[in-house]
């Protein structure tokens, strides 16, 4: 089973569904430099003639698309950086501290973290526009529009996430009980022990964690669809969809604007892969 | 399930200042996950349309007994989640296997099977579409190639949902494939070893040694894969908006249109509690039974 013949005809076959997965980016991309008579014309055009740089320059001035990767990057950076402070501190407070109940807390944040996120959509929807002394509301959240089309209706959702915590409390867990008894003696409180000995710990899941938040906000559409209803509010997901909604879809450029939303993460994930993978792992083998 | 310490603290060594520590994570997780949770249960016994909050006891869940499409986006949901997991899971674990020999281009095959799973639902999709379209797309273009009638895929009631799921599979397939890559590689290799000086054959060993080390592997897939696969929305929005005829439209199609495009929000409320006891029940039966998927351990 073992030999080498064996191996490479595995290998042949495995290269050949990689390819197969990477069909539909190959498509993307050459459809981005075709033109719209190549796409249209009778046999199957692969390689286009002259490649068009054209459509990613005709495809970004329909709309304004500098604002919306600016919107998806704002609000990408900002659930990211909040993220990782609130969910180290909680996950380190887990795993390391002893206080009444505390085991209790994290198992509702646990159930709380298993609910769809379609369940709370529509309360969510109401509290932020409702939400008291914010965008034109009274002290009652009456009047105004609240949160609605604005980053923070955005990203404080996000962050309410409680898979981070959980992460990080597994990660944490894994240190000796000499470590913290080490640290008191050297006279440091629990969170200065928090500051100068887990955080430099617990860096590689700093990564894995801003990996997958980076990815499941700068990818999320439905909340966006629903808490944004004006142009200048929108993610590059939904300004993605503008090109759909047409009578006429332009496929060049709708795939040129498809691979530049996509570039971003795709670049990252290929320098920093260790981080995306470990972390489906790591949660996927403790879930 | 949870780890407590053998050790005990005097209420001396108490650590107060945890308490300020997870207070941050603590009311983020109250007032936008929590409360709205409360809210919504509140919401399906209602009226709620934006403008005015009537109660109106059960009428809500009465009538979702009664309403078609409801019952159609259900349906749908079922056939999806049991083609979209059946087919990813198969897939993903003959992948593993196939990666788990030493190969050269490891790396790239993981690689490109997991290049999907980042990209965004909706850039997927969008490409997909385009695969999809019935006068210039790629499969229309590969059937005419040999002579085969094109097909109208996505407008086609038979054919859309059979496309939905087909994205999907693509869509998830690399994420099955690591974790499955990941139960592999956790399995000592001295199993292996002992079976083979035994004389069990690769089959034989496939059989007794790696598919009963998969079981919490895939149990975890499995009951995650059904929870996960219950809530598909952004495919179905963006390819058929549930279309044509109902044929592709799913239980949080459904919740969204009544919400948010009908504003009938305790309906959807309602709706939305339906999802959340399917949901709550598969979550409950994999802590019952899937107790043997949490002592794996692997980094």
């Amino acid at each position: 089973m073992e030999n080498r013949q064996t191996r490479y005809w595995i290998s042949m076959i495995m290269l050949f569904l990689s390819l197969l997965m990477l069909v539909p980016f190959f498509l993307m991309l050459l459809t981005s430099f075709k033109t719209m008579g190549e796409v249209q014309s009778a046999s199957f055009i692969f390689i286009p003639e002259h490649f068009q740089f054209s459509n990613y320059v005709d495809a970004m001035t329909r709309g304004d698309w500098v604002r919306y990767f600016y919107n998806s990057l704002v609000v990408t950076a900002i659930t990211v950086g909040v993220s990782l402070i609130i969910n180290s501190m909680a996950g380190y407070a887990f795993a390391r501290l002893h206080f009444p109940g505390r085991d209790t807390l994290f198992i509702i944040s646990l159930i709380a973290m298993m609910v769809p996120p379609q369940v709370t959509m529509i309360p969510l929807f109401i509290i932020l526009k409702n939400f008291p002394l914010v965008g034109g509301n009274d002290l009652f959240g009456q009047g105004g529009m609240g949160w609605v089309n604005s980053y923070m209706g955005m990203i404080l959702p996000y962050i309410a996430g409680a898979f981070g915590v959980f992460l990080f409390r597994q990660f944490f867990m894994n240190f000796p009980g000499s470590l913290d008894d080490a640290v008191a003696i050297d006279g440091l409180n629990k969170f200065q022990s928090f500051l100068k000995i887990y955080v430099p710990l617990g860096k590689p899941i700093f990564a894995v964690l801003a990996a997958f938040k980076a990815t499941q906000t700068w990818n999320e559409y439905t909340w966006p669809l629903i808490i944004t209803n004006n142009d200048t509010m929108k993610t590059v997901q939904l300004a993605l969809t503008m090109f759909k909604d047409e009578s006429t879809v332009i496929w060049t450029q709708l795939m040129a604007a498809t691979t530049l939303t996509s570039l971003p993460l795709i670049l990252v994930f290929l320098f920093a892969q260790r981080y995306f993978v470990e972390g489906i792992v790591t949660t996927g083998m403790k879930g | 399930m949870m780890k407590t310490e053998k050790r005990r603290y005097s209420p001396l060594n108490r650590d107060y200042i945890g308490y300020w520590m997870i207070a941050p994570f603590y009311l983020f997780l109250i007032v936008f996950v929590i409360f709205p949770i409360l809210i919504n249960i509140f919401f399906s016994f209602t009226n709620f349309n934006l403008r005015t909050v009537h109660f109106v006891g059960f009428q809500n869940y009465l009538r979702l007994f009664s309403d078609e499409t409801f019952m159609v986006s259900m349906q749908n949901t079922f056939v999806y989640t049991f083609f979209t997991l059946v087919f990813t899971m198969a897939l993903g674990l003959m992948a593993a296997l196939m990666v788990n020999k030493k190969l050269i281009g490891l790396k790239f095959f993981r690689t490109s099977f997991y290049m999907p799973y980042i990209t965004s639902m909706v850039a997927g999709a969008m490409i997909w579409l385009w695969m999809y379209d019935p006068s210039y797309g790629i499969f229309n273009q590969v059937l005419g190639f040999f002579g085969i009638q094109s097909r109208q895929w996505l407008y086609d009631a038979n054919l859309a949902m059979g496309c939905i799921i087909l994205m999907s599979i693509w869509k998830s397939l690399g994420y099955f494939m690591v974790i499955y890559l990941a139960g592999l590689q956790s399995i000592p290799a001295y199993l292996y070893e002992a079976a083979t000086v035994d004389g069990a054959s690769s089959f034989r060993q496939f059989c007794a040694i790696t598919l009963p080390m998969l079981r919490p592997v895939t149990f975890f897939l499995f009951v995650t894969g059904i929870v996960n696969n219950f809530k598909v929305f952004e495919q179905v929005m963006i390819l058929t908006n549930g279309g044509p005829m109902n044929a592709t439209t799913t239980i949080v199609h459904q919740i969204y249109n009544r919400g948010f495009i009908e504003f009938q929000m305790g309906y959807a409320a309602a709706l939305s509690i339906i999802l959340l006891l399917i949901v709550s029940g598969i979550t409950l039966f994999n802590f019952k039974y899937g107790n043997q998927g949490q002592d794996l351990d692997i980094g």
